[in-house]
């Protein structure tokens, strides 16, 4: 039963957010739409398993983080750092979620949001731009047909889509928006739509039983 | 040749901190064109009523993309402002929430009235599925950030789901985003939505935007720029273009320096 129970749900709510976009008439006995069913029941639900799955995670990254202490492995004082801020935000905002009037609590957790995740995430977003050019220079290299078909594609695109492009000459911005607008278009909607029918295929593969990965098994 | 194949990379980053801090220190003014995708955003905002209708902006990015976005947001905000048009802001990404709040704060210290003007849900968690129950019950979130009780906020007044508000905009940075907004809402409900995405996200959304099913699109940080010259009050935007091109100039000059050191050391050998 470890496997049909589980295997049975999928089915069971496979078929019902299938059959909701399709179908507005009545279920039989139940007396509403399956849209409704889906709206009703099953959204809040995923809702509700989402905001455990986050915090299984939570649970999950401390447990192995608190071993890494505990352990003293390589690097371990960037787990403490890890775990003090994990706890710190934890306890902060929950104590912010819990006395929404006190505007003081308030104040000070947007303190410490705005003036050390933010920055630290920004400096962390930016360093990529460094490794951007110096990849530029090392590896973006024209060494076949079609790696120089896309070297000459994104040089295009880049001047294009700068300030500077269409003072360098009018037309880049004009070829860099035909780059987007056709052959990018045409690439984009192809990966799109081999996307979505690989994934109809995996989804029918799971509600009938074929694929049991998410029940634990081959 | 060898030497200028194997240039030590610290050349290649004092060369960019040169190119990005000069035009923030002495702005050269180089000319922006607007995209079409930005004049669409422009124009639907100004063909709302400020009686009658109420904009959702929904903010799914945090501080990591917010020099992308951000600047995008507080566009947007000042020309709904500048308008009277009331918003309801609402996060499916848990940094959401304290991004809307920096932009409250800038608006309350000049006056708005929170709660009547705009509004902040906070965070609702379940990426796309949490983004469906919204677009069913916009009620569905039962208080706001500042635990008021929604459905007695006065700019919630005769919005049952995402079908009541004139226009949704989604300020995207990742997943759920977009296209989560556009699968749920757009395509079943007939939202009408646009989006405002980081640049390394343009390529992804165009054929959306082609498509019809994003009204409108700003492009990264351009798109914030650019949508500052609509709206006539410049800000980040348009301060960092000037850096922004400097910066593609360099990394377009470091491929064909590059390339050009590549094919003449193989000739060599």
């Amino acid at each position: 039963m470890r496997r049909e129970i589980p295997f049975i749900i999928t089915l069971v709510v496979g078929l019902v957010f299938l059959l909701a976009p399709l179908t507005a008439g009545n279920i039989p006995l139940v007396g509403q739409p399956f849209s409704f069913i889906t709206a009703t029941y099953f959204s809040p639900w995923t809702t509700i398993v989402a905001a455990f799955a986050t915090g299984l995670a939570s649970v999950n990254l401390l447990r192995i983080h608190a071993n890494s202490i505990s352990r003293k492995r390589a690097g371990w004082y960037n787990s403490v750092a890890l775990v003090f801020a994990l706890a710190f935000f934890f306890v902060y905002r929950t104590a912010v979620e819990l006395l929404p009037a006190n505007k003081a609590l308030a104040a000070g957790y947007a303190n410490y949001f705005n003036n050390i995740l933010s920055p630290l995430s920004a400096a962390m977003f930016a360093v990529l731009a460094f490794y951007i050019a110096s990849a530029s220079y090392r590896a973006f290299r024209a060494r076949s047909l079609e790696a120089t078909v896309l070297l000459v594609a994104a040089v295009l695109v880049m001047i294009g889509a700068a300030p500077i492009g269409a003072e360098i000459w009018d037309q880049f911005p004009v070829i860099q928006r035909w780059l987007l607008a056709v052959p990018n278009m045409v690439g984009q909607r192809s990966i799109i739509i081999g996307a979505a029918i690989g994934g109809f295929a995996t989804s029918l593969r799971i509600l009938l039983g074929l694929e049991r990965g998410h029940l634990g098994g081959e | 040749m060898n030497k200028l194949l194997n240039v030590d990379r610290r050349i290649i980053y004092v060369i960019l901190v040169i190119a990005l801090a000069f035009p923030l220190i002495r702005p050269l003014g180089i000319p922006l064109l607007v995209n079409d995708s930005t004049t669409a955003v422009h124009a639907i905002i100004e063909g709302l009523d400020p009686a009658t209708d109420v904009v959702l902006l929904s903010f799914d990015y945090g501080p990591s993309s917010a020099g992308d976005i951000h600047p995008q947001a507080t566009a947007i905000v000042n020309h709904l402002t500048k308008r009277g048009i009331k918003w309801v802001g609402v996060a499916f990404w848990a940094d959401g929430p304290m991004m809307a709040d920096l932009l409250i704060a800038d608006l309350e210290a000049q006056g708005g009235k929170y709660g009547t003007d705009f509004v902040n849900l906070g965070f609702m968690t379940g990426g796309e599925n949490a983004i469906r129950s919204f677009a069913v019950d916009a009620l569905v979130i039962p208080t706001d950030i500042r635990g008021n009780k929604t459905a007695d906020l006065p700019v919630m007044q005769g919005i049952k789901d995402m079908n009541d508000f004139g226009f949704v905009f989604e300020f995207a940075s990742g997943t759920p985003g977009y296209e989560a907004f556009i699968r749920q809402a757009v395509d079943p409900m007939g939202v009408k939505f646009a989006a405002g995405v980081v640049t390394v996200s343009v390529t992804g959304a165009m054929p959306f935007y082609n498509s019809g099913q994003l009204k409108g699109l700003l492009q990264g940080l351009r798109g914030a720029a650019e949508y500052e010259l609509l709206i006539g009050i410049p800000g980040d935007g348009a301060a960092a273009m000037d850096a922004s091109s400097l910066g593609h100039l360099v990394i377009v000059g470091f491929i064909l320096v590059g390339n050009f050191a590549y094919f003449f050391s193989k000739k060599k050998k």
